[in-house]
């Protein structure tokens, strides 16, 4: 069962709370194992296509999302999350005076409860200074972000701010990451997490998501751009335009893209 | 339809028997407000202050403006009831109910963990004072009004009604009229007080008015931080809490006035609180209302010296059946004065807050600054927010800034983090938490656990 854990869409079409249908009919698979691409054009329906694996209340979804096929298209986000679906937001919002820390503490002991023998009394969000871990404590677990902060090259300072607030772009994705590594999720979809970055955040980024892959986490790489794919090399790639996927390829498949751009695809 | 969390959640609804060895007739009329005074043994200079001020009561109208006063009842309500023979300083000396009752709030508790001293005040007088020793000998005084009109009258004399006059507005006026318990506290010049004093108010019987009085003196150079609690039982009647507040900030002093206000949704809370700030003087009022039926209350700060600095920080919570105005009033009458005044306000559940606040800066007093930000979250459709803000500006070179926002719940914030495990209602909390927390985090820290804990209890079934 470990590491062979699949999240596969069956004929799914995504609309907005209008009707208006975005991804028309999609099917795809990804493997745990793998480092999964989804490339194409602005405006294809990438971005929809991650809100709706996460569960955003916005968007309807038509036929089955299955997680091990079992149908998770009707599950609450927070259920999804448990279930170990992560999403590195593209431009992840603003939540004044609700600190990374305070965050990743929270959805450490939510997501790891069964591991950690959590007890049925409720976490006080803001001060749990219970912390219910039974194999990692409090300082611990703390050591384990600052670490992980250190490899990504992130102030400390920030992690005890409202997360988001008033972060440059580089820093965001950098905290979006983070929470990846830290959480330790089956899947971890990131959505264009490469725009915007210098070569040097880029590196670390890269550097992070294969140790993230490493781990055992499966990987789902939303891009427009092959750069960040010489760092990452994929197992599969899919093209993606206009709401429906038209090619699913392996590595080769984005040096074509970056020579002939999407138009081939037709 | 969300449950109503209020009665399930209030945890300072339990009442006790009424037992007291006074209780006023029902209603106000001249023989109940000479009845307080005698009870006292008053001098004849605060006996005149009393009937003066009731008269004024009597002549002035209810205020025309901010919540209507409609359904309160001046003629139901009990406004003196005398609950023990004497105070005292242990808590074990306390009969078994009141004692019980503190017990239950955990404020014997707190004294032994962080306070300098404590003043409890259950229905009209207050039934235990305990002071570090320390203090004491520090010149410090820290008593209930009665027994600081008896042993300190000169000095009551001297600023009783000064800022607050009972002409001040209807309630100050029955304020004065009936007033009973509060605290004096003096601080000697350069004397600071580290931790906290506590006072803590409690209503246990039905229909009951409590009208405390309470006056700061803080010589200069001195410091003190007060902190004062309030609760009732849960009752279908109505009850009323009506207190002044005067504090006297003398050169370089500061004072900390920290509330942290839990009534029961059946109180009116009507409170007249003012401070006068001399040169270099610092005032700040911190003061979190999350309880009562209505609450009108403007903490304000008089800045008569040259740079002196006046705060207000209020965080306000409105559920179900509340309406929290609130807000602050900074007058700046002397050169290069500063004032803060934040206000935060949550209203849930067909709750309304308004901030209503003031700032006045009078001709020639040269480069001073005053800034003004109001936020308001609204959790739900059904709930309402205000802003009324009143700017006397008439000097050209002050600085004065307003900002307001209102925000609802933000989806977006809510699907971040639910996409991290965290529940609905979890996240609810957190993002209000989040939106309170620049005031939370000026709160002791015992305090600021508190106030989360309450707003959390609050938000408990907010989302559907």
């Amino acid at each position: 069962m470990k590491q062979k854990q699949i999240l596969s869409f069956k004929n799914v079409s995504v609309s907005t709370k209008t009707d208006t249908e975005i991804l028309h009919n999609i099917s795809l698979t990804f493997r745990q194992d793998d480092i999964s691409v989804i490339m194409g054009p602005n405006g294809s329906g990438k971005s929809t296509l991650t809100q709706a694996i996460m569960g955003n209340p916005e968007y309807k979804i038509k036929n089955s999302i299955c997680f091990n096929n079992k149908n998770i298209s009707n599950l609450p986000t927070e259920k999804r999350s448990a279930l170990g679906l992560f999403l590195a937001f593209q431009s992840p919002i603003a939540i004044p005076g609700v600190s990374v820390m305070q965050i990743l503490r929270t959805a450490y002991q939510e997501l790891h409860a069964a591991k950690i023998g959590k007890n049925t009394n409720k976490v006080n969000a803001i001060f749990n200074t219970r912390w219910e871990g039974k194999d990692i404590t409090i300082s611990e677990f703390v050591d384990m972000v600052e670490k992980y902060a250190g490899k990504l090259h992130i102030d400390s300072g920030l992690l005890t701010r409202g997360i988001h607030d008033g972060f440059s772009g580089g820093e965001r994705k950098k905290i979006e990451l983070l929470q990846a590594l830290i959480l330790k999720p089956v899947f971890a979809i990131f959505d264009e997490i490469d725009t915007g970055l210098d070569v040097d955040a880029l590196k670390t980024v890269a550097n992070g998501i294969r140790e993230l892959h490493k781990q055992g986490t499966g990987i789902i790489l939303i891009t427009h751009y092959q750069r960040i794919l010489s760092y990452i090399p994929p197992d599969v790639v899919y093209v993606v335009k206009q709401g429906s996927v038209i090619a699913r390829g392996d590595a080769s498949l984005v040096s074509r893209i970056d020579k002939e751009g999407y138009k081939q695809f037709t | 339809m969300v449950p109503l969390p209020s009665k399930d959640h209030y945890a300072f609804g339990f009442h006790k028997p009424e037992t007291y060895v006074y209780k006023s007739k029902k209603g106000l009329d001249m023989s109940v407000e000479r009845d307080i005074s005698y009870q006292k043994l008053e001098p004849v200079w605060m006996r005149d202050i009393r009937g003066k001020a009731y008269d004024i009561f009597f002549s002035k109208k209810m205020p025309s403006w901010g919540v209507s006063l409609h359904d309160l009842s001046f003629d139901d309500m009990y406004y003196y009831i005398k609950p023990v023979e004497s105070q005292v300083s242990k808590w074990k000396k306390l009969p078994k109910d009141i004692k019980d009752t503190y017990d239950r709030i955990g404020i014997p508790e707190m004294e032994k963990k962080f306070l300098s001293g404590v003043s409890a005040q259950y229905e009209s007088e207050v039934v235990y004072k305990s002071v570090q020793k320390t203090l004491s000998a520090k010149g410090v005084i820290f008593a209930d009004m009665d027994t600081a009109l008896r042993e300190y009258p000169e000095l009551v004399r001297a600023y009783f009604g000064k800022i607050v006059p009972s002409s001040d507005n209807k309630f100050a006026a029955l304020n004065t009229s009936v007033w009973s318990g509060g605290s004096f506290i003096y601080v000697p010049k350069n004397v600071r007080i580290e931790l906290p004093l506590q006072a803590y108010f409690r209503i246990n019987a039905a229909n009951m008015g409590q009208f405390e009085r309470t006056l700061i003196i803080a010589d200069e150079g001195s410091f003190v931080h007060y902190v004062e609690g309030c609760t009732a039982p849960i009752y279908s009647t109505d009850s009323l809490h009506s207190a002044v507040v005067e504090i006297f900030v003398k050169k370089g002093a500061r004072v900390r006035y920290t509330t942290v206000q839990n009534w029961s949704t059946n109180v009116y809370n009507l409170v007249t609180k003012r401070a006068r700030v001399e040169e270099e003087g610092i005032m700040e009022w911190v003061d979190g209302n999350l309880g009562s039926k209505i609450t009108m209350k403007y903490p304000s700060v008089y800045l008569v010296g040259a740079k002196a600095h006046g705060e207000v920080l209020s965080i306000a919570y409105a559920g179900h059946g509340q309406t929290q105005d609130a807000g602050g009033k900074a007058i700046h009458l002397a050169p290069e004065t500063t004032s803060q005044i934040i206000s935060k306000s949550i209203a849930r559940n067909g709750g309304r807050t308004s901030y209503r606040g003031m700032v006045k800066m009078i001709h020639g007093i040269g480069k001073s600054k005053s800034k003004v930000v109001c936020d308001a979250l609204l959790i739900d459709d059904m709930s309402r927010s205000d802003t009324y803000p009143t700017m006397d500006i008439q000097e050209a070179s002050a600085i004065s800034e307003h900002e307001a926002s209102v925000s609802k719940i933000n989806d977006d914030q809510l699907f971040y983090l639910t996409s991290r495990g965290i529940d609905q209602q979890q996240a609810t909390s957190m993002i209000v938490n989040g939106f309170i927390e620049p005031i939370v985090k000026e709160l002791p820290l015992e305090y600021a656990v508190e106030l989360n804990r309450l707003i959390e209890l609050q938000m408990e079934g907010s989302v559907g």
